[in-house]
């Protein structure tokens, strides 16, 4: 049966270990038994809006595993602008290569890439939706530093509201034992309802504050990330807000020796550069671990044995 | 029905006969029932603000036709969840089932979502999943969003 990866909702807790255990093995094997691993596969990329990071880590992945990979990394300049659905983009792709990845504006277009498609799809982001990716590489990231996820305590900072990721990240974690969550975030910006009630059934410890110091203090992990200025319908809205979270050193000085931080960046103010040489600053090594979660993820979806 | 009600409104010899509608509802059937041009021959009766043991108010419709059509019971268990229906044959009620909110709505809303794929792609069949009773609530299978059911009455694909 065909796999795919679309959203964190549809993993249980086992499978969310299940695929760390799949990033352990990959980062465990040869540069050159990894080459073999998908020799002869090609990966469609399919990317309807820009991308840095997700799209040259997949490309990377890929060619790591001895694969290769076609796409494109904007829809102006492909038979989208012409009108083509997406339904008949994906017909069309998948009789070129074994697996798609797609990043897409609307919500819940790589579900509908995935219901049409005969070969894999993994979802790279899907408007404001889901980034299942990004979420499997923050897991991963807290299981290569804490070696455990299970009782973490974890701040998520920022934009709460409109940020994808922290909601995918605050559903996952709460699959987990015992995570216990911070949310820091100002006013207009809190995490919404309707994220918190569809976890409703699990046992999740949260509290709510202003205050990032505050938070820091009791934290194993503090998880930043950047206000994005194309969420917000009101550009006034956004100059209240963009600056409210600015870490720095100074901030971090009441840090526990061991607090870890993780951007999913691109970071704009909110993590100042300075923290880059602490030993807190974890976000560069956590753009490596994703690499390294989406070769297992291609790995798997493609039916690869590692 | 007290003697006084059966004179407000008639028995029909067969057909249905919509019952423990809230009152206020009844007007939402009405449209419902003129969206789906299989029923815009039948002969209906309205009775609305009738004191009811149950509800203190309620609504009432006899539809007087051979058969409901499977969708229009699909909708009409999304706007008004919980309405019974009475079967008349021969002036008498031959069966009664009452009408639960569906748990998987098939192909019969559009997303409220106006981000949604499904409201962008020619095309598309929709998919929600009832995910909590009370108060109720549904998940669009594609853009993962969920709605109180308020949100989804105006979304009826007709």
């Amino acid at each position: 049966m065909k796999r795919d990866l679309i959203s964190i909702e549809d993993l249980s807790e086992k499978h969310l270990r299940d695929y760390l255990e799949l990033g352990r093995r990959v980062d465990d094997m040869s540069p050159e038994a990894c080459r073999q691993i998908l020799a002869g596969k090609i990966l469609g990329v399919l990317f309807y809006e820009p991308s840095t990071r997700t799209r040259l880590s997949f490309e990377a992945a890929m060619l790591r595993m001895g694969g290769q990979v076609i796409g494109f990394s904007e829809a102006l300049n492909t038979s989208v602008a012409k009108g083509e659905s997406l339904a008949d983009t994906i017909h069309t792709v998948e009789q070129y290569c074994d697996a798609i990845v797609i990043r897409h504006p609307r919500e819940g277009a790589a579900r509908l890439a995935a219901e049409v498609s005969r070969v894999p799809v993994i979802n790279a982001g899907d408007g404001a939706n889901q980034h299942p990716t990004q979420t499997l590489l923050d897991l991963y990231t807290l299981q290569n530093l804490f070696a455990r996820i299970d009782g973490l305590r974890v701040s998520l900072v920022g934009d709460l509201k409109y940020s994808r990721t922290v909601h995918s990240l605050f559903h996952a974690l709460s699959k987990f034992k015992d995570v216990r969550f911070t949310f820091v975030s100002p006013e207009t910006l809190k995490m919404p309802e309707y994220v918190i009630e569809a976890i409703e059934g699990a046992k999740v410890d949260v509290k709510e504050t202003t205050s990032l110091e505050e938070a820091i203090a009791d934290s194993d992990v503090v998880y930043m990330t950047r206000i994005q200025r194309e969420r917000f319908p009101d550009p006034i809205e956004y100059e209240k807000v963009k600056d409210t979270y600015r870490l720095d050193c100074a901030a971090l000085r009441n840090a526990p020796e061991h607090l870890k931080v993780l951007h999913p960046l691109p970071r704009v103010n909110e993590i100042a550069t300075e923290v880059d040489a602490t030993r807190h600053a974890a976000y560069f090594p956590q753009a490596g671990y994703g690499m390294i979660m989406r070769q297992g993820i291609l790995a798997h979806l493609l039916g690869a044995k590692i | 029905m007290s003697p006084e009600q059966i004179l407000l409104i008639p028995k029909i010899e067969n057909g249905f006969v919509l019952d423990h509608i809230p009152a206020g509802s009844g007007v939402k059937i009405l449209n419902l029932i003129r969206g789906h041009h299989e029923l815009n021959a039948a002969v209906l009766s309205v009775g609305l603000h009738y004191t009811s043991r149950r509800l203190g108010r309620k609504d009432l419709i006899k539809i007087q036709c051979g058969e409901l059509p499977q969708r229009f019971l699909q909708h009409l268990s999304l706007v008004v969840p919980g309405v019974t229906i009475k079967r008349v044959e021969n002036f008498a009620i031959a069966r009664k089932i009452v009408l639960e909110p569906p748990e998987l709505v098939d192909n019969l809303l559009s997303c409220p979502n106006p981000g949604c794929i499904t409201n962008h792609e020619r095309g598309v069949t929709t998919c929600f999943h009832l995910v909590r009773r009370e108060p109720m609530k549904f998940r669009c299978n594609h853009c993962e969003r969920w709605f109180a059911l308020a949100e989804l009455e105006n979304r009826l694909k007709l």
